[in-house]
């Protein structure tokens, strides 16, 4: 048997033989399973949640008696952001972005949270997800069992018969490298398990492996760099403090202050400020109740013209419902250009964010995982254009029915009688015209790309790392 | 050189954080003989065999090992060697088979199991310790396994750090017999220690070492061993300097 994996076998069966190992091991696997079952139960009961509801709203929409169509336009709709097959392993930053939006006409209205028990079921600790078990704790664990691979031998004073007998260091290392790797095999397998559930749920394979191997990276990343530490120091205590100082730094630290850097470098306007700063700006813009006088001749001018007529009574549609189409039109590329500003400054932030990650693996692994996962603020801004998209459809299509199904004689005079009230309620068959929402996540190659940069970064941690520990690993002595 | 010479230590320096520790020593171990180095704390006996072992590069001078110099093939020099450090460095958490296979797998030498039932024989290890782990050994039975080991990787040569330290007076004689009887079939020992009894007992020819510099040799007459009195003489004498 090659040198590395007899050492590499050893090294298992001193970890199977010690108490303390089996003792952590155990104890780690029974949180991440406790933790994977709970998130999976707690996503599971709020997508079966949100679908419910989800069709009870479009039904509660279609079973509208008929009516005038611009009392349904501000009936408005609701709409609910099931989770994506991964979001069981790493919900990212769907827990703080809110699930759910109620669409209407003339306003865009920000995403809120459809259960607001969401964090009881864990005893408030929904927080820790499989994902961050994994980004967190997994590396602790390695290096409660890697800090030890060299340090134990040379106390043991077995590193001198090894190396005696013509075992070289880069042997030695390699082979405690080999177990730790075999170790970081056993700790993927819940999350094979988690991601293997995904794909009966409609997730591609390609995310799923991809998830492996970066995950894979990540902890191969701790593996290196634990073994790098135990290989260059001499002591158990310095080694430790080290680790320890490492742990903290580049998962708690560096992730921390990168946050607070990327706030300062690239600020976000919160969501008050820019909802004001909005509102002031579309104050300006009609919506279809409070049109400009110049602006209704215009428009007014315009249809004469098309319609070949000098009077409004005379025109084939009914003015008054493309009034609300174009000032609908008018105002959501005014309120969109504040929503696109607001989404690239939240990008800005967060690829300074990201980029710290050349710093800390922690970050990198983040931000590749809830991009594979379809979790990450793109999937975010996707599910605020599908709604916005929705929103607009849907009115613009009940705007479209005001003008072409109600005349316009009959919409002024609508409050003159209870005959010609009931003459502006359109037949309930129009609200079909409402679209099914199912929240769609990107392609997996598209997720894949996105994910492109944080995997260079464990690559680039990768390489770095291994080249200090093949040197170190030449220079060992016991 | 002649063909028996295994061991040569030639003009041997060893400069450690600008100290010298080994100042020019120069000694030469024949095959089927057994030497000793003699010294006090500091004196730089273990620094010798860890020189040996390649894990010292000389600052000047040169070791040899079967005629062949250590730096220019240190994994050719160590797989002729068997090294016993001062305290048996074995695994606690294995028994002597399992010490014993995975040594040896490491050699690339197969797991005979009457061979190394005959070997724990030969170093008087108590058949029913044999599985219990050596965590529940006594340093006298660590020290049987690692002879053992010694024996079975059969290398021409082999290296004793303060190989009886701690032992009780029994085991220290079943280790010089032991080793005596090694050196009698045609094996090389070199032991570093600071036993003057002990040396006069088991060894051929045995070298005093004081801060760093041999300043003494002795060799046992024919089919005799060396005399304790004189050595002991020299060794105190310059150990109290």
């Amino acid at each position: 048997m090659n040198t590395a994996l007899i050492i590499a076998s050893e090294e298992w069966r001193y970890w199977l033989r010690s108490s303390l190992a089996i003792s952590v091991v155990a104890l780690f696997t029974i949180i991440l399973i406790a933790v994977s079952l709970l998130t999976s139960l707690r996503i599971s009961e709020e997508d079966t949640e949100r679908s419910h509801h989800q069709s009870e709203a479009e039904q509660s929409f279609l079973s509208q008696p008929d009516r005038h169509p611009h009392r349904m336009v501000h009936y408005g709709h609701y709409i609910l952001r099931t989770s994506p097959p991964l979001a069981l392993f790493d919900p990212g930053l769907d827990s703080v972005t809110g699930q759910s939006m109620f669409l209407e006409g003339h306003r865009q209205n920000s995403a809120t949270f459809s259960s607001l028990g969401a964090s009881a079921d864990l005893g408030g600790l929904s927080w820790l997800t499989p994902a961050m078990i994994y980004q967190v704790f997994a590396p602790l664990l390695i290096v409660l069992l890697g800090h030890s691979a060299i340090v134990r031998e040379r106390e043991a004073k077995s590193l001198a018969p090894l190396l005696a007998q013509g075992v070289s260091g880069f042997q030695i290392v390699a082979g405690k490298t080999a177990a730790l790797l075999l170790f970081v095999l056993f700790l993927l397998i819940p999350l094979l398990v988690s991601a293997a559930l995904s794909l009966p749920k409609g997730e591609d394979i390609l995310t799923v492996v991809s998830l492996l191997i970066v995950y894979f990276l990540y902890l191969s990343v701790w593996v290196i760099l634990t073994l790098s530490v135990t290989t260059m120091l001499q002591k158990r205590p310095a080694i430790i403090a080290v680790l320890a100082a490492l742990w903290l730094t580049l998962t708690l630290v560096l992730p921390s202050i990168a946050v607070n850097v990327a706030s300062r470098l690239a600020p976000v306007s919160g969501k008050i400020e820019t909802e004001l700063a909005m509102l002031t700006e579309v104050r300006n813009v009609s919506d279809g109740h409070n049109v400009n006088e110049s602006d209704l001749e215009q428009l007014r001018s315009s249809l004469f013209e098309e319609y070949g007529v000098n009077r409004v009574e005379d025109l084939d549609v009914n003015i008054r419902g493309i009034v609300s189409q174009r000032a609908e039109e008018k105002l959501t590329e005014s309120m969109n250009i504040f929503a696109d500003r607001r989404m690239e400054g939240e990008v800005r932030q967060a690829k300074v964010v990201m980029k710290h990650g050349w710093a800390s693996p922690m970050l990198a692994i983040a931000f590749a995982s809830r991009a594979l996962s379809a979790t990450d603020l793109e999937h975010y801004h996707h599910f605020l254009r599908q709604a916005e998209t929705l929103r607009y459809d849907f009115v613009q299509g009940l705007n479209e029915v005001h003008s072409e199904q109600l005349s316009y004689a009959d919409d002024i005079n609508r409050n003159l009688s209870e005959a010609s009230y009931n003459r502006t309620r359109i037949d309930a068959e129009n609200w079909g015209l409402l679209d099914e929402f199912r929240f769609e996540t990107t392609t997996s190659t598209k997720r894949l790309k996105s994910a492109g940069l944080p995997i260079m970064m464990l690559i680039t941690w990768m390489i770095g790392l291994f080249a200090i520990l093949v040197w170190a690993s030449t220079r060992l002595k016991p | 050189m002649g063909n028996s010479e295994k061991l040569r230590a030639d003009q041997l320096q060893i400069i450690r954080s600008g100290k010298e520790v080994l100042s020019g020593i120069s000694f030469c171990v024949d095959s089927g003989e057994v030497y000793a180095l003699l010294g006090g704390n500091g004196a730089g006996k273990s620094t010798t065999l860890l020189s040996f072992l390649g894990f010292l590069p000389p600052s000047g001078g040169s070791i040899y090992i079967k005629g062949v110099e250590v730096r220019s093939n240190i994994k050719a020099a160590r797989r002729a060697i068997a090294y016993l450090p001062e305290s048996a460095s074995l695994y606690e958490h294995l028994d002597a088979y399992e010490n014993l296979r995975y040594f040896l797998q490491l050699a690339e030498m197969p797991f005979d199991k009457h061979r190394i039932e005959a070997t724990l024989d030969r170093v008087l290890l108590a058949s029913d310790s044999r599985t219990q782990r050596l965590q529940n050994y006594s340093k006298g039975m660590r020290q049987k396994v690692a002879i053992a080991l010694a024996i079975l990787r059969d290398t021409e040569i082999l290296l004793l750090d303060e190989p009886t330290s701690g032992l009780d007076p029994s085991a220290i004689d079943e280790f010089h017999n032991l080793v005596r009887d090694l050196a009698d079939s045609g094996k090389t020992v070199l032991m570093v220690t600071h036993d003057v009894y002990g040396a006069c007992q088991v060894a051929d020819r045995l070298g005093l070492l004081r801060a760093g510099k041999l300043v003494g040799e002795f060799t046992a007459p024919a089919g005799q061993r060396i005399e304790t009195e004189a050595v002991h003489r020299a060794f105190s004498s310059r150990h109290a300097k």
